[in-house]
């Protein structure tokens, strides 16, 4: 007995040391877009297939490979000709279908307002730097006809798919039209806004814009953004997907597509539950002069699947990783501290370029909580310093430096209203005394004398809730929460999982608790700020279910929705500027919702141990190129910068 | 019992084990006398502060009296903070890769090399083939050269309509007495990942902790004591249903039954009180094997047979007769389900399934967030290793009186 005891207690003190040894269980921290279908189960088909060699197509030139060819599924790739990313992927490939919105291909598949084009491409790429779309397989600048009715543009001579047939424009008219013909998200979200899609001859496309009562298109914005957001994707092998599916229509989005024909400079070369690797297509088309005249500098691109942010920084720290798109708290102990020769797109905070705004949502059918005088009086409390200095360590701008408003920090954005004339109703936070005062003379009083207020004879409790694991959220949650305590409102914190948390916040009516949560809005984009400002407030969002856009807190304004409903049909810079400004001053009047910090579109931070020359703030690119990994829409010539440190 | 309790305050592993959870109670009794901070104050604009000292930089520039030292290695010690060997040599490294020939660079005479280096180094330079992350290190270590070797001092100023106004000087030799600067606050172990004081936390959640572990050793002990006394004793169809659900319960193991509850208590509901009462819930069944066993053992002695036939009742012979005789057995199990309890706690909290964060730290919760914000893959050993270390010493003092009783109360062992 007294024997076993010392045993058990040193195996318990031992077992509590290897105990805290432990990774930690959750902690991917919120990603700026996270795909709400992510993570579905591994169909049997999209299993991991170990190619004994290379496909014809993706087979490395001959002359290349003097030495020991690399075959798919090698567990060791030549560190001098890979690129290595994190934060990208989680969890294993399920397929390649670029029509489907749930492959879990994060590296390959994303098309966003910069969509991801290594491997699929889109007629334009948006540079968020600038604001513009630059020509992919287009050729020439997007330009709408004299009536502002419809886009022609050419596609290049020389863009090719890799089994070196031409991209036509009989590729795109399809490509839309089989969006349409099998409902797909992509054109689900586009019919209302473009009327057709068509190829006037192999060459030419022409886009179509659906036009009001008035003869001017209902969303010029959203049309043209579409041509930088969605991939072309070849016909021909649409065709045989049709011919392999048959009457099976359901089966057009979730066939793995591991056949599939792509345009860009990457395909597939391995893919299992441990990582993806893509490979440089060497005949890729964009080297001809029209385009961008090389190969890009990286023969492979990789991503390790990491289980968590932890294991990600570890092998960022190690040099495994060249190009990290994750959450790295105290990203400067990296270089000030570990001397590691690792740096960001801005030397200094808040280190990158912050262009989305995670939000927190007042569920406004909850009482109090459809007090303009609660509301507000949480939001002038809580100590954002505090979130962006803890929560993000310092990755983000505060609110001294960008007061708040409905635009990201973008020049671009911050341009688009007139700071003057909301001055007065934008807050820094921490203001106690001044929501104290709020509350006061909106008769909110502690009338019990408990330390809390109440209303309407109710004490005022609320829970504010973010998704468990999701570290820098959950951090801001508890600011919030501590904010509440100082001005007399009951705030705690809860943490449920995604799974559970996504389904409630996209239904209406919220669940019971569901009071102040936080969620993403958009970052940047052609049709930025006005998408972001209509998720944000316009009425058409609240009180729906499966709501994925915004105005998840339920809020009604019609004056509000009369201006974001003009703003796409005004041509008058000045008049769009005052329904921005209006905008804005309604926002931080009403505080339907409110904007905990900044957020860069995705985190770039790079390992300079092998590859070099990665977008910095000032490195000479014209156009910029935007610090989006080297992966999203303009950010792409970036592969064609890079070079070996020592080569 | 006053010779059993001298016999246990003899007894050295007791006395070590009950010193020590006697240091951590007086701990949690007395520090908060002295350090009356709330303990989950958000006091650091950042994260992870390292342990040590902090002084207010304006209060100790505007408002201490000032001192004048001369102390020969003060310049020394500054320059090597500013300059150190690896800058030196890594300064030596832009040198000449700007083309400076190697024979006149001298890392050992600063001011020369400073001279040389203010000479050449050009921020705006793309030196070939230097990395990027490179060149930042060397506009950081261009920023801090600045004025390295001014004898002046610093001198203060308050800026009025874009005007600079001299308020003050400071010079190399002055000095402030730590005990005058108004605003000095000591974080002997630093600030965790919101900005809280780390001690002030631990010594609130140590204390939260033993409660928990108390509440839950207290339900744990008494449910398994009653049904364990109860099914000795009645024996039985009631031992029959009593022993069916225990060994029901007894193979599966307890973290998993404790898991599920946990996780489907939602969050708001969960305070530390809900733990306590869930782990309570869940680790009664060894106990109520362990009396069990003692009582039959007991059912059939003499006295026992003594008291049935004088007509005492159930109750009363199991609380007179029974009950006495196992007490020692039940102490000692009632401090095993506490310290059992803590590490419970821990488990749950580092799992995201313990208490709400925003009340009471906990000590599991205190190692959940620094896992979350990834201290110790930082190196922040202060946000997680103090935790660990009570935690091990709670339980190990908790073994401790465990055994050293043990040895005095069962004849078996008994030296």
């Amino acid at each position: 007995m007294k024997r076993t005891m010392i045993v058990l207690s040193i195996v318990i003190v031992l077992s509590m040391i290897l105990g805290a040894c432990v990774q930690p269980t959750a902690a991917p921290t919120a990603a700026p877009v996270v795909e709400p279908t992510a993570a579905p189960v591994v169909e049997p088909t999209a299993a991991p297939v170990v190619e004994p060699t290379v496909a014809p197509t993706e087979a490395p030139a001959p002359t290349e490979a003097p030495v020991a060819e690399v075959k798919a599924g090698d567990t060791v790739l030549p560190r001098k000709e890979t690129l290595y990313f994190n934060g990208q992927q989680w969890g294993s490939v399920v397929g390649w279908n670029p029509y489907s919105s749930s492959n879990n291909n994060a590296m390959a598949i994303a098309a966003q307002d910069s969509a991801r084009v290594i491997m699929f491409e889109t007629p334009y790429i948006y540079n968020m730097m600038d604001g513009k779309q630059y020509p992919l397989l287009a050729d020439g600048d997007l330009v709408w006809n004299d009536a502002g009715t419809e886009i022609t543009f050419k596609i290049k001579a020389a863009a090719k798919w890799n089994d070196g047939t031409p991209v036509t424009a009989d590729d795109v008219a399809y490509t839309w039209a089989s969006h349409i013909k099998y409902n797909t998200q992509f054109g689900a979200a586009g019919k209302p806004y473009i009327e057709n899609i068509e190829a006037v001859d192999p060459a030419t496309v022409v886009v179509k814009a659906k036009l009001g009562d008035d003869g001017k298109p209902v969303n010029s914005m959203i049309v043209q953004a579409y041509l930088s957001s969605n991939y072309v994707i070849q016909k021909a092998w649409t065709e045989t997907l049709e011919a392999r599916i048959g009457a099976e229509t359901e089966k057009f989005l979730t066939d793995p597509a591991e056949d599939v024909a792509y345009s860009g400079p990457y395909g597939k070369f391995f893919a299992d539950d441990s990582k993806v690797v893509y490979i440089r297509n060497d005949n890729y088309w964009g080297q001809d002069a029209s385009m961008w005249g090389k190969l890009p500098a990286p023969k492979y691109l990789a991503h390790i699947i990491y289980k968590d942010n932890a294991a990600g920084t570890t092998a960022l720290q190690a040099g495994e990783v060249d190009v990290s798109q994750q959450f790295n708290s105290n990203v400067q102990d990296f270089w000030l501290k570990d001397n590691l020769p690792i740096s960001t797109y801005l030397p200094e905070p808040p280190y990158g370029i912050g262009a989305s705004l995670p939000t927190a949502f007042f569920n406004l059918a909850v009482p109090g909580l459809d007090q303009v005088a609660v509301r507000k009086a949480i939001a002038l409390a809580v100590d954002y310093d505090t979130i962006i200095a803890n929560a993000m360590t310092n990755q983000s701008a505060t609110f001294t430096q960008v007061p708040r408003s409905l635009m990201n920090p973008t020049p671009g954005e911050q341009a688009l209203y007139d700071h003057e004339a909301v001055k007065d109703l934008q807050w820094a936070g921490n203001d106690i005394e001044g929501a104290k005062k709020l509350l006061d003379d909106a008769g909110i009083v502690d009338t019990n004398g408990d330390g809390n207020r109440e209303y309407n004879g109710k004490e005022l409790a609320f829970q504010a809730l973010c998704p468990n694991g999701w570290s820098d959220w959950q951090a801001a949650m508890e600011v919030v929460a501590a904010a509440g305590a100082k001005i007399g409102i009951n705030i705690t914190t809860n943490f449920p999982e995604w799974a559970v948390y996504q389904t409630v916040v996209t239904n209406w009516p919220l669940q019971e608790g569901y009071d102040i949560f936080m969620m993403w809005s958009d970052g940047a984009g052609p049709t930025q700020p006005w998408s972001r400002t209509q998720h944000l407030m316009h009425s058409m969002f609240a009180e729906t279910t499966n709501n994925w856009n915004g105005n998840y807190g339920g809020y009604k304004n019609p004056a509000a929705d009369a201006l974001i409903d003009e703003i796409p049909t005004i041509d008058d810079p000045e008049k769009i500027k005052a329904n921005y400004t209006e905008l804005v001053k309604i926002y931080l009047t009403d505080v339907p919702s409110f904007t905990l910090m900044y957020r860069p579109q995705s985190f770039h931070t790079v390992n300079e141990s092998v590859w070099t020359n990665f977008p910095h703030e000032g490195d000479g690119t014209d156009p910029a190129v935007p610090p989006l990994d080297l992966t999203d829409g303009y950010s792409i010539a970036g592969l064609y910068n890079l070079t070996l440190v020592n080569p | 019992m006053r010779n059993t309790l001298k016999s246990i305050f003899k007894d050295g592993k007791f006395r070590l084990g009950f010193g020590i959870l006697v240091f951590l109670l007086l701990m949690i009794f007395l520090y908060p006398l002295f350090v009356p901070n709330p303990p989950l104050e958000i006091i650091g604009r950042g994260t992870f502060f390292p342990p040590g000292v902090y002084v207010s930089n304006l209060d100790s520039v505007s408002g201490a009296p000032i001192y004048s030292l001369t102390l020969a290695d003060a310049e020394a010690k500054r320059l090597a903070s500013k300059l150190s060997l690896e800058d030196r040599a890594e300064m030596k490294t832009y040198l000449l890769a700007v083309g400076v020939p190697e024979e006149q660079i001298n890392i050992e005479d600063t001011a020369a090399l400073l001279a040389l280096w203010a000479e050449k180094y050009d921020p705006k330079l793309n030196v070939k083939g230097m990395i990027f992350a490179k060149l930042q290190y060397y506009r950081r270590l261009n920023d801090k050269l600045v004025s390295l070797l001014d004898s002046e001092g610093l001198i203060l100023a308050r800026e009025t309509d874009g005007v600079l106004e001299k308020t003050g000087q400071v010079l190399p030799l002055d000095y402030v007495n730590i005990g005058e600067v108004s605003s000095v606050r000591v974080l002997p172990l630093g600030t965790d990942n919101f900005g809280r004081d780390v001690l002030t936390e631990l010594v609130k959640a140590t204390g939260v902790s033993l409660q928990i572990g108390l509440i839950a050793g207290s339900i744990a002990t008494a449910i398994g004591l009653v049904l364990g006394l109860i099914s000795g004793y009645v024996g039985g169809w009631l031992d029959d249903l009593i022993m069916f659900f225990t060994n029901l319960l007894i193979v599966i193991p307890s973290l998993i039954i404790l898991i599920l509850i946990s996780y489907s208590i939602s969050q708001s509901e969960r305070g530390p009180t809900t733990i306590a009462i869930v782990i309570g819930l869940t680790s009664w069944v060894w106990t109520t094997k362990a009396v069990r066993a003692q009582v039959i053992s007991l059912r059939n002695r003499d006295h026992v047979n003594l008291s049935k036939l004088s007509g005492h009742s159930t109750a009363s012979i199991i609380l007179r007769d029974i009950l006495p005789y196992i007490a020692s057995y039940v102490v000692m199990a009632f401090i095993l389900q506490i310290s059992s309890a803590i590490l419970a706690e821990a488990s749950l909290s580092i799992l995201g399934l313990g208490p709400k964060t925003t009340l009471v730290p906990t000590l599991g919760l205190m190692m959940n967030w620094a896992m979350i914000y990834q201290a110790h893959i930082l190196g922040k050993w202060w946000a997680y290793f103090p935790v660990i270390v009570v935690i091990a010493l709670i339980t190990f003092s908790m073994n401790l009186i465990n055994t050293s009783l043990d040895q005095i109360f069962n004849p078996a062992l008994r030296e």
